[in-house]
């Protein structure tokens, strides 16, 4: 017990004991005589390398920073093309993220059409819609698009849904989509993980 | 020199931000702002060396060496571990690096161990004794005086120490102990009198 309280002394000294341990070391020193007279010979010691004087530092502060900036070598500076293309692969998972949202979204919604058309809710809205069912909704102009296009494409769409079409291709495609998000985002981990070995291996190989 | 009065990183807030933002932009290739870096911390490194190799020409000159290093290799410093810490890291391999290549000179240039009696007056005596404890530290091996140098003379905590050094806390605790042990044999003539 007594060998071990000694093991601790100079880190008590240092003040780097915290807690039980300290507690411990102190309530030991206070019974312990032997212990004691170590921690005052290792203060002694303490004292005495103080006594070795620092460097008075023959160069002025000023001319030694000019000289250390001399001596300064041209740090190589990554061109604007490849720091463009560092960032995009950072960026990486943020778009896989977007592309996961969407995907999810663009799902949902279908999802809850194509219940609500089954349900018999839409059948007004199908009726104005279908280019067929010669409805008179008047639809803005976006983006260009006419019309005819806009309320074909939808028509078209909701058409699929209502007549079942869409129950088949959905969920592959749903998964699909998942599947390649995931598999991308994997792929990039790991790419990622590469390319940190390597740096923290080439890092350790310079050694500064 | 005299201990550090700060523990820990041993920089107020405000300093230590805008040491932050010099590094970043030396980061970036500002040369002036490595030259503020280089002003503040040109009195650690300096001595750091001093201590560890013991050769004041030597320590300029690896001081200045341990400064180019840095610059060269801060785009990969990541504000994790103090900069301060980080150059004492540099210091002690750059200080390692130039004992190999000067082994000789710094054994040819070796100061004796004076005797405690030895001086005609208390100055003279101060002076020696101050020499035996800087030989004395020379005189250990090359581990157990990078950890006693950071602490003693430039007030790192321990765990300050292991980042440096890249070693786990024990073992900074228990290279110190073997220093100190060493330390304590080399120097007891002068120990009854500090």
């Amino acid at each position: 017990m007594k060998e071990h309280a000694r093991h601790w002394l100079g880190a008590y000294l240092d003040g780097e004991l915290r807690g039980l341990r300290l507690r411990w070391v102190e309530s030991h020193l206070k019974e312990c005589a032997v212990c004691h007279s170590e921690l005052e010979a290792l203060a002694r010691l303490r004292t005495l390398l103080l006594e070795s004087p620092a460097m008075e530092a023959a160069t002025p502060p000023d001319r030694f920073v000019a000289q250390v900036a001399l001596r300064l070598p041209r740090r190589q500076e990554q061109p604007p093309a490849q720091r463009a293309l560092e960032l995009s692969w950072r960026m990486v998972p943020v778009g896989l993220l977007f592309a996961l949202a969407f995907v999810q979204t663009a799902f949902t919604i279908a999802g809850v059409l194509q219940v609500a058309l089954s349900m018999g809710l839409g059948g007004d809205m199908v009726a104005l819609l279908l280019p067929s069912s010669g409805g008179g909704v008047s639809f803005p102009d976006l983006a260009g698009l006419s019309q005819a296009s806009l309320a074909g494409a939808f028509g078209a769409m909701v058409e699929l849904i209502q007549t079942g079409g869409a129950l088949a291709w959905f969920p592959v495609l749903y998964l699909s989509l998942l599947v390649v998000i995931g598999l991308l985002y994997w792929s990039w981990l790991a790419t990622w993980w590469a390319r940190r070995r390597h740096q923290q291996l080439t890092a350790s190989n310079n050694r500064l | 020199m005299q201990r550090k009065a700060n523990r820990g990183d041993g920089q107020p807030v405000a300093q230590a931000e805008s040491e932050l933002e010099l590094i970043h932009q030396a980061q970036r290739g500002d040369r002036k702002a490595f030259g503020q870096l280089v002003r503040r911390h040109r009195e650690g490194v300096v001595n750091v060396v001093y201590r560890l190799c013991g050769d004041e020409d030597l320590a300029e000159d690896a001081a200045q060496e341990a400064f180019i290093r840095a610059w060269t290799n801060l785009p990969k410093y990541r504000p994790r571990s103090a900069f301060r810490n980080w150059l004492y890291r540099i210091a002690n391999n750059v200080a390692i690096d130039a004992l190999r290549r000067e082994k000789e000179t710094v054994e040819l240039e070796a100061v004796p161990l004076a005797h405690p009696d030895g001086g005609p007056g208390a100055l003279v005596e101060r002076r020696e004794r101050g020499e035996t404890v800087r030989q004395a530290v020379l005189d250990l091996p090359p581990a157990s005086r990078a950890v006693i140098v950071l602490r003693e003379y430039e007030g790192l905590s321990y765990k300050e120490i292991a980042d440096t050094l890249d070693i786990p806390m024990g073992t900074v605790m228990s290279r110190l102990n073997y220093a100190r042990g060493l330390l304590r044999q080399s120097l007891a003539p002068y120990m009854e009198g500090a």
